[in-house]
């Protein structure tokens, strides 16, 4: 695998000069590769730039955009936008957090699910409502969302 | 021919790069490439701050010392240089309540169990309350639920106590003189202070315990005899 991600990004790199202020390019060229920043490619990124990977890993967890473990095969994503959290986000989240076992913004160790929040998904009149992956449910009630996850309850 | 080595030219010089400027009805004759904190605190006028530390940059994130230039605006001035004839006022109403706003936040993300703590002796935090009037009944509000976080000893001659950070960045900016280990790390209210795969860069300077204001940097209290 080692030599499989040199390879990628020295595909990367011959687009760069090896300055520091090419770091963000970089990292969302390589998280588009990867689909996360692994260990690996960050410390073949810290020799290019002459950075150390503390450097990297301080501006990774600054941006949300960067995201130092994979993402779940499914995205739920929950609004939590004015409308859907008069109408219940908070209660629907803890629904959501039992039926597959996760918290905000975990990610199941089985890559199955991820759980995160978002300001606001664009469809206040079906607050509150969430979407997995690009499917919208909405009028949600703790019993529909336990029928969703296929959780009897 | 022109007179190269004129005999005032230390004088002439020494008039050139100096600038004077009233801070709080005083007059003040201070070097040019200095900033308005400086200028202030070696003419013994006292500005609140806490990011600042003498030998670093400031990097302008406690947002303690504002002052106001010229009647209206407001700058930090830590990170605002002198300019000839600049009238500036370290406290106005009006920065006052600014300031208090900025001290209340810092203070309310700040665990209060001075007791204990190992930098009781020398916080800065702790010496700023005097001067700003700190609120404690206020501040008891803007307080979030008591999350206490774990302690940090990833290097063993060095704590770092989450809980007790103010996040100046002066351990940050002091490291990357030296060694370029620490970082900053995450965002907003859960920023934080580590290594972050740099730990073996560190060489147990102790440069960055000696400059943290408060007791959030100390070296373990356990002594290395024990641990051996």
């Amino acid at each position: 695998m080692g030599q499989e991600v040199s390879e990628t990004l020295s595909g990367i790199f011959e687009f760069y000069e090896g300055k520091r202020s090419e770091l963000i390019p970089i990292l969302q060229e390589a998280q588009g590769v990867f689909g996360y920043l692994p260990e690996e490619p960050i410390r073949i990124i810290a020799d290019f730039l002459k950075i150390t990977t503390g450097e990297i890993y301080s501006v990774a967890s600054f941006y949300n955009q960067f995201r130092l473990i994979p993402l779940g095969r499914n995205i739920v994503t929950l609004c939590r936008g004015t409308a859907c959290h008069i109408r219940g986000a908070p209660q629907i989240l803890d629904e959501i957090s039992k039926a597959i076992n996760l918290k905000e913004g975990e990610t199941s160790p089985d890559l199955e699910y991820t759980l995160e929040t978002v300001a606001c998904i664009g469809c206040c009149a079906l607050a509150p409502c969430f979407k997995i992956n690009h499917k919208i449910y909405g009028d949600l009630t703790p019993a529909k969302t336990r029928e969703v996850f296929h959780v009897s309850g | 021919m022109p007179q190269l080595f004129s005999p005032n030219l230390h004088l002439e010089n020494k008039i050139m790069d100096q600038v004077t400027l009233t801070i709080n009805d005083r007059k003040v004759t201070v070097d040019k490439e200095t900033s308005i904190l400086r200028a202030a605190l070696a003419n013994d006028i006292f500005i609140p701050h806490l990011c600042y530390h003498p030998d670093l940059p400031s990097s302008g994130v406690c947002r303690l010392c504002m002052v106001e230039v010229g009647g209206s605006t407001t700058v930090l001035s830590c990170r605002t240089p002198v300019e000839e004839g600049m009238v500036v006022k370290t406290t106005s109403p009006e920065i006052d309540r600014d300031r208090r706003v900025n001290f209340e936040i810092i203070v309310a993300n700040h665990h209060l169990d001075c007791k204990g703590c190992p930098g009781i002796s020398y916080c800065k935090l702790l010496r700023l309350m005097g001067p700003l009037r700190l609120d404690r009944k206020r501040v008891r509000r803007l307080r979030l639920p008591q999350e206490e976080l774990p302690l940090d000893n990833a290097n063993p001659f060095l704590t770092y106590d989450a809980n007790k950070c103010v996040i100046c960045e002066i351990c940050v900016h002091t490291c990357e003189k030296i060694q370029h280990a620490l970082h900053v790390v995450g965002r907003g209210p859960k920023t934080k202070i580590a290594f972050y795969g740099d730990a073996a860069r560190c060489e147990n300077c102790g440069a960055c315990i000696a400059n943290c204001p408060v007791g959030a940097l100390y070296a373990p209290k356990k002594d290395l005899a024990e641990s051996a």
